[in-house]
């Protein structure tokens, strides 16, 4: 297997449609994928003890991430027979209803590209040290606990 | 050595980093921040030493990164 060296997949801000269609659109000339998955995580207006979340505050620690998801590619891409795996992840604020995580995999048979995004998600939700700090209405913060 | 906090710790400490000379292993260290900061020992966080995580004690030197982190919740 073709070695890869880490990619950054940290985004300043909150993930733009823009940036997804773009994406979906750069692989029209890769014809040898039949399936893509794609996984949006968004930011969920929760309410806690009455307050509304208006946004998240993600902060990471981005050296060890960006290796723990380079592992963490590697081991997926061994797992399954994919041609394709984007992973991208918010970092700063990023407001309700809008888009923090984007998870893109392909494959020439739909299978691999569904389970393997499933896999990813799972994953760095569990691995990837990142932070998620819930801004509320008042301006007050808690802090995320992923379930 | 450098150590180094995050999430909900940065603002328990009041710092995202701190600078501690010789401290001889992880118990050490653990001992000594818990009794500076002491709510950090009721705190639920794992260690990493130069971003490979820990469970048990290990000697340290003060050229090693040590990170405190709570528990993770990106996505």
């Amino acid at each position: 297997m073709k070695e890869r060296t880490p990619k950054n997949i940290f985004v300043q801000g909150a993930i733009s449609s823009a940036f997804i269609a773009d994406s979906i659109q750069k692989h029209s000339t890769k014809t040898d994928i039949g399936g893509h998955s794609i996984f949006l995580g968004q930011v969920r207006a929760d309410e806690i003890e009455g307050k509304k979340v208006v946004a998240i505050e993600y902060t990471a620690y981005e050296e060890m991430a960006l290796q723990k998801m380079h592992e963490i590619r590697e081991t997926v891409f061994a797992e399954y027979p994919l041609t394709c795996m984007h992973v991208y992840h918010s970092l700063g604020k990023v407001a309700a209803g809008e888009i923090c995580l984007f998870v893109f995999t392909s494959s020439a048979h739909r299978k691999a590209a569904t389970e393997a995004c499933s896999v990813l998600v799972e994953r760095i939700k569990a691995e990837l040290p990142v932070w998620g700090a819930e801004i509320l209405e008042d301006e007050t913060h808690q802090w995320k606990v992923n379930q | 050595m450098k150590i180094l906090f995050f999430g909900q710790l940065v603002e328990m400490i009041g710092a995202k980093e701190l600078l501690i000379e010789d401290m001889t292993d992880i118990d050490t260290l653990k001992a000594f921040l818990h009794q500076q900061f002491p709510l950090l020992a009721q705190s639920k966080y794992i260690i990493a030493v130069d971003q490979e995580m820990i469970s048990d004690n290990r000697k340290l030197e003060n050229h090693n990164i040590v990170a405190l982190m709570p528990p993770f919740s990106g996505g």
